[in-house]
């Protein structure tokens, strides 16, 4: 039954952004995910009164799709950074800050909503093309001979993530797994295309995170009882694997559109289960060693394969046909006839595996580019936060092995990068003004918040009370304990900047990130000796903040340039 | 009424893409300069004591007179001013320099950069126009060919686009060749030679078909029909990977089997196409499917096509299959990957790229079909010629309105309209190019006056109109001709059948002229010649076209004798102005609406050539047609009396709707 309910009219608001509401709620998100933002990041637990399970996180991902949000431009915002994060997985709340710092600073300088849509284009163009440039002082290119700079880049992700809840030794760890898991799905003999294999992570609650591992191959997960069925295996050089993705259950396929008559003398279980005997017997005299089938193999034959010493493995499930398929080096059988030999694939080797109270059966490839990743922690949720935390290091990766280059992480390439803009435009504006109707007033206040903007990104990784600075050299971003003395000898205080490529016993120059300062010339191209010494960079994906960097300022764009809402209340 | 103008405005946008907003701008001027008009009549023309509700329904009669006043003004005057006077300001899309017809670059990017200006946020309107730009360029085999290019992108756009989102909009791009809404479901990477098939059905024979039945007698029957099918469908296979088929397009689910023996063979399938891919890779490779029954004979599989590639493509991280079809038109397949933070932005900006292709197909082809019939009416409604005839005709509807007025007694509103009417058959006459015999026998006092006229008419126009432009033709077959072959050329339908709908109208209340309405009919049907103007014209934006038709129409009017045209045309050409108004509220100084104004129409009447402000074009078909639309709705609006409403069946108002609208 429906209930019929009275229509209510549409809403129309007009210039959503100046209401003090939309403010307000804007400033609260922003608030959620500055503070959770960096290696120092508060944890958010988010939960149901009504019970249900709880989250407790840092992740963007986690924490943007928890929140209820109602405001369309809100709503506006959040979506796209999930969409970003579906995409690059890293650097979302990066975005977030910095989408809702532009649109509170842009807002703040009270200029038409055209000019600055203009400006902030221009800007971006700047950003990006310095980013992509060869002279990029914030920009690694990666050697993919030293994985030292790839373990820095899943280091500093890992270390992001304080839900995961990883001293130091198991961050080590951890980075370290993922990198080797990373590698093992890179093929060898790489053609003109690389074809990356897949990692696959497999859920052991209630070990320690040291005792994770990973293995080449797959783990199947079983019973023991399924498992002492299958012992002992016999030994032989190599297993011939029979993968089915058509079902042995023994039911009829599609009889088309019509009917079909069967004289009551003929049983069709009886003529589909002596096909699956025939398919058994001849799998039998093929020497065949493992069965898998993707769905259900009927008891009778399993039965006779096990009678034969075949081992039957059945319901893998469609997820992991096709890292299967990898693994045995062969595509999954869909016929129920005569079955050519060059169907068949193999494994090297085949064994049986516990770890803590699970039990595996586990299939070692010859060569193939599959592994298994064995994520163990103490609790679910930081599980479900070290396994979030692993996915995004892994894909990291894979977008750096498209493009070969790390940012500076540690807030260094946004400090930088706002230290570059304001150069740029204090001594070249007229790059800028040239084509648009727009005075160098308006120019130099939409610098002046596009900059701070990022600028308080970086600074939003300080969480501890601490001072935020900037060098006057590098354009680098620094950082203090709390409760430090008031006048002091800076050197002193401050040891490494974000990314931890320059220490402070050079003669520099600091001044506090939020004064106003002198627009100076960052220095740019970064001396190699220097990027391939240091061993504890903090590095960060350059693909996903690239494009991050994009998003936020094109949503804040969109979001600047709405001047009505009507909404639909039904 | 506020929904039937929701669905005039929808229907005039599915048809050109353009306009939406100007639509509702202009019929609501139009609406308030007919009020002003229709208060100022009442308080002259009726006296004070009549009841309010009878004069409601005098109220509906004269709004149905004004409401055929305007069907005649768009008939006739519209099309008239539209050739002789606007014509010689619109600028064209072409470089006219060579003798071939070829596209201006940069005039087609001002046109499509005003296009987007209003519809694609200020972020990113010139890169999608640029996009735009670059992919009609891309896609468009040859010179000649854009029109096929637009018809095939407008009709199969959704196929032509990936929406993307989570990326920035600047990473939107176009790529050759055409994207698949879906993944392999089998594929083995070929190079070389790559032939492909199209089937309809599954390849792997079922045991039996709809209405057949299969009677199975013992269990050794069914192993051997399952072995049967097997081995068929294996053979199939086999076929094709000797026929160097490497890839098998399917539109419906194939079986396990046949997704296993195509592994084996060599050969990637996809399945489930929607039937609009299926159509548009048969356009685009002259391609049709393959039919299974050939399949089991030994010979050749001629229905396959070769293409350049066929291979996985992976946008964040979806797969679509993405292939390299050689096109045997003139559509080199291209298609564009949109890319956008939000869903919503992204279906923004397909929908404008949409209404874009729209905009431009109505600009390069639509244009001259309609013309056919519009130019038919001008050249006898009111070139100078006309007025002396409708002078010299004058005492004719003197004559009739005394008629009509003795059965009917009816008010002096009335009369004046059908005065108006009268005068509207008076013009139609005219139109007969040859004498008619039929005219002469309808009216044989006024004939001998009216047909001489007529004659000396024609040549008059004929010597009017530019020779190249113009094709007079002198009978009902080229007019039936047209109508027939231009499947597209709604609007000569509907304006004739408005027409004619009048004409019935009339014809059953003024039952004293059967025959004149019978030949009338016959008259409208017959006397249509045409003149073509190029495909492709454009006009400056910012009100130009608006400013210009205003003028004319004052002109007109001033020149005009009867009272109800020059209060439809006063109407119309104050209401045109009300756009360029809007267009100009924010500007201020030399560039405020009056300035504007004053300096177009001073240069107007000094003939000098008009200034613009502002860069970027518009097309004066979508312009046009925007006009017809919105006239059209207001005399729709203006012919309904009474709004009854009722509860809880939509469906039937729908009915309802349709009807007015045949």
């Amino acid at each position: 039954m429906s209930r019929l309910e009275a229509k209510k009219p549409s809403s129309c608001k007009s210039e959503p952004l100046t209401s003090e509401r939309v403010r307000a709620t804007l400033c609260v998100l922003k608030g959620i995910l500055t503070s959770s933002y960096g290696p120092s990041g508060r944890l958010k637990q988010v939960h149901n009164g009504l019970g249900g399970c709880v989250c407790t996180t840092s992740h963007s991902s986690a924490l943007l799709s928890n929140l209820p949000v109602t405001h369309p431009i809100l709503k506006i915002l959040t979506t796209s950074m999930q969409n970003h994060v579906s995409c690059f997985s890293d650097c979302g709340l990066f975005t977030a800050i910095l989408c809702c710092n532009l649109i509170e600073n842009l807002q703040r300088t009270g200029l038409t909503p055209t000019t600055v849509i203009k400006l902030n284009q221009q800007l971006l163009r700047l950003c990006t093309s310095y980013l992509k440039s060869e002279s990029c002082g914030c920009r690694i290119l990666v050697d993919f001979s030293r994985p030292q700079t790839l373990l820095c880049l899943v280091r500093s992700i890992v270390t992001s993530k304080p839900a995961s809840m990883l001293t130091r030794e198991e961050t080590d760890h951890i980075s370290a797994l993922v990198l080797r898991a990373f590698l093992l799905t890179i093929p060898d003999n790489a053609k003109d295309r690389l074809i990356l294999g897949k990692s696959i992570i497999v859920p052991l609650k209630g070990q320690r995170v040291l005792d994770s591992s990973v293995f080449p191959g797959i783990l199947l997960e079983m019973s023991e009882v399924q498992l002492m069925k299958i012992l002992p295996i016999k030994k032989s050089d190599a297993f011939k694997v029979a993968l089915f993705c058509a079902s042995l259950s023994g039911d009829l396929s599609d009889t088309g559109e019509g009917t079909v008559v069967v004289s009551s003398r003929v049983s069709l279980e009886n003529a589909a289960l002596e096909q699956l005997l025939n398919l058994g017997r001849q799998l039998v005299s093929d020497h065949v060693d493992l069965v898998m089938c993707q769905k259900v193999i009927h008891p009778s034959l399993k039965q006779f394969l096990h009678m034969h010493r075949v081992i039957a493995v059945d319901r893998v499930g469609v997820a992991v046909m096709e890292p299967l398929s990898k693994v045995t080096g062969t595509p999954p059988i869909g016929s129920l006839g005569s079955i050519s030999p060059s169907s068949y694939g193999s494994v090297k080797d085949l064994c049986p595996a516990k770890f803590g109270f699970k039990h595996f059966l586990h299939l070692i490839p010859n060569e193939a580019t599959i592994c298994s990743l064995l994520l163990c922690s103490r609790n679910d949720t930081a599980w479900d936060e070290l396994k979030l935390t692993c996915q995004t290091a892994l894909h990291a990766l894979q977008l750096t092995i498209k493009e070969p280059s790390v940012l500076l992480g540690g807030g260094c390439t946004e400090t930088h990068l706002a230290a570059y803009i304001r150069h740029k435009i204090c001594n070249e504006p007229e790059s800028i003004l040239k084509d648009d109707g727009c005075t160098q007033t308006e120019l130099q206040l939409i610098t002046e918040a596009f900059c701070s903007a990022l600028e308080s990104v970086a600074g939003s990784l300080e969480h501890d009370g601490g001072e935020v600075l900037t060098d006057m050299k590098y354009g680098h971003f620094w950082s203090t304990q709390a409760e430090s003395p008031s006048v002091v000898n800076w050197p002193d205080l401050l040891s490494r900047c974000g990314c931890g490529l320059y220490n402070s016993q050079e003669e520099l120059h600091w001044s506090f990130l939020k004064t106003t300062r002198h627009p100076f010339a960052p220095q740019t191209c970064l001396p190699h000796e220097a990027t391939g010494s240091a061993n504890n960079l903090t590095l960060d994906c350059f693909t996903a903040k690239l494009s991050g960097l994009q998003v936020a300022v094109e949503t804040a764009n969109l979001i600047l340039d709405l001047s009505y809402i009507i909404e639909d209340k039904n | 009424m506020a929904r039937m103008v929701v669905a005039c405005v929808s229907s005039h946008l599915r048809k050109t893409g353009d306009g939406a907003k100007t639509f509702i701008i202009f019929l609501c001027h139009l609406l308030r300069g007919l009020h002003t008009i229709t208060d100022k009549e009442q308080d002259s023309l009726i006296s004070k004591n009549i009841q309010t509700h009878r004069r409601h329904w005098k109220n509906c009669c004269q709004w149905k007179f004004i409401s055929q006043a305007l069907l005649t003004f768009q008939t006739q005057i519209l099309d008239y001013i539209m050739d002789h006077y606007l014509s010689k300001h619109f600028l064209s899309v072409f470089s006219s320099s060579t003798k071939e017809r070829t596209l201006c670059r940069s005039s087609l990017e001002l046109l499509l950069e005003a296009y987007f200006c209003g519809r694609v946020g200020r972020n990113n309107h010139s890169f999608i126009s640029q996009l735009m730009c670059n992919y009609f360029f891309k896609s468009m085999a040859c010179e000649s060919g854009f029109e096929e290019v637009f018809d095939l992108v407008d009709d199969y756009f959704v196929e032509l686009n990936v929406g993307v989102t989570g990326l920035p909009v600047s990473d939107s791009r176009i790529i050759a060749g055409l994207v698949l809404h879906r993944d392999f479901s089998v594929y083995c990477p070929a190079d070389g030679d790559i032939r492909i098939v199209i089937v309809t059905e599954t390849i792997q024979p079922l045991f039996s078909t709809s209405g057949s039945e299969f009677i199975l007698n013992s269990e050794a029957q069914f192993h051997t029909s399952q072995f049967w099918i097997m081995e068929k469908t294996k053979a199939i296979m086999k076929h094709l990977q000797s026929q160097n088929v490497k890839l098998l397009l399917s539109s419906v689910k194939q079986p396990d089997l046949v997704i296993y023996y195509a592994g084996l063979n060599g050969i990637s399938v996809v399945e489930c196409l929607s039937p609009e891919e299926v159509s548009l890779i048969q356009r685009i490779i002259g391609l049709s499917p393959f039919v299974l029954a050939q399949a089991s004979s030994q010979y050749e599989i001629c229905n396959t096509a070769l293409v350049k590639f066929c291979k996985p493509l992976i946008l964040r991280s979806k797969r679509y299959v993405h292939l390299g079809l050689i096109s045997t038109c003139s559509f080199i397949p291209h298609c564009i990957v949109l890319c956008g933070p939000v869903q919503g932005l992204v279906e923004q900006h397909q929908d404008a790229l949409h209404g874009a292709f729209k905009m431009l197909r109505q600009l390069f082809k639509d244009l001259d079909l309609n013309y056919m019939t519009r130019t038919s009416d001008q050249n006898h409604t009111s070139s100078p010629p006309t007025y002396k005839t409708s002078r010299e005709s004058n005492p004719l509807p003197e004559i009739v309105s005394g008629l009509i007025q003795r059965p009917y007694q009816g008010t002096v509103v009335k009369n004046k309209g059908k005065l108006a009417k009268t005068q509207t058959y008076l013009k139609v006459y005219s139109n007969l190019v040859v004498p008619n015999v039929e005219l002469e026998t309808c009216i044989p006092y006024s004939t001998p006056k009216v047909t001489p006229t007529d004659t000396y008419q024609t040549d008059e126009t004929l010597r009017c109109l530019p020779p190249t432009k113009t094709r007079i033709i002198d009978d009902s077959e080229p007019f039936i001709e047209s109508n027939s072959a231009n499947s597209i050329a709604e609007n000569t339908g509907i304006e004739i059948s408005y027409e004619n709908l009048q004409v019935t109208k009339i014809a059953r209340k003024g039952s004293m002229l059967p025959v004149r309405e019978k030949s009338l009919e016959m008259c409208t049907s017959q006397s249509y010649c045409c003149s073509t103007l190029p495909a492709g014209c454009v006009l400056p934006v910012g009100g130009n076209f608006e400013i210009l038709l205003h003028y004319y129409l004052l002109n007109h009017a001033r020149k005009c004798q009867q009272s109800e045209e020059t209060i439809v045309s006063m109407i119309i050409a104050n209401a045109l102005l009300g756009v360029p108004k809007i267009l100009y509220k924010s500007k201020k100084g030399k560039y405020s609406f009056p300035q504007i104004y004053v300096r177009t129409l001073h240069a107007l009447q000094t003939s000098q050539p008009m200034v613009s402000s502002q860069t970027g074009l518009e097309s004066v078909a979508g312009k046009y047609q925007l006009l017809t639309s919105v006239l059209q709705c207001l005399t729709k609006i203006l012919t309904i009396d009474l709004v009854i409403n009722i509860k809880r069946q939509p469906q039937e108002m729908y009915d309802q709707d349709s009807e007015e609208e045949v």
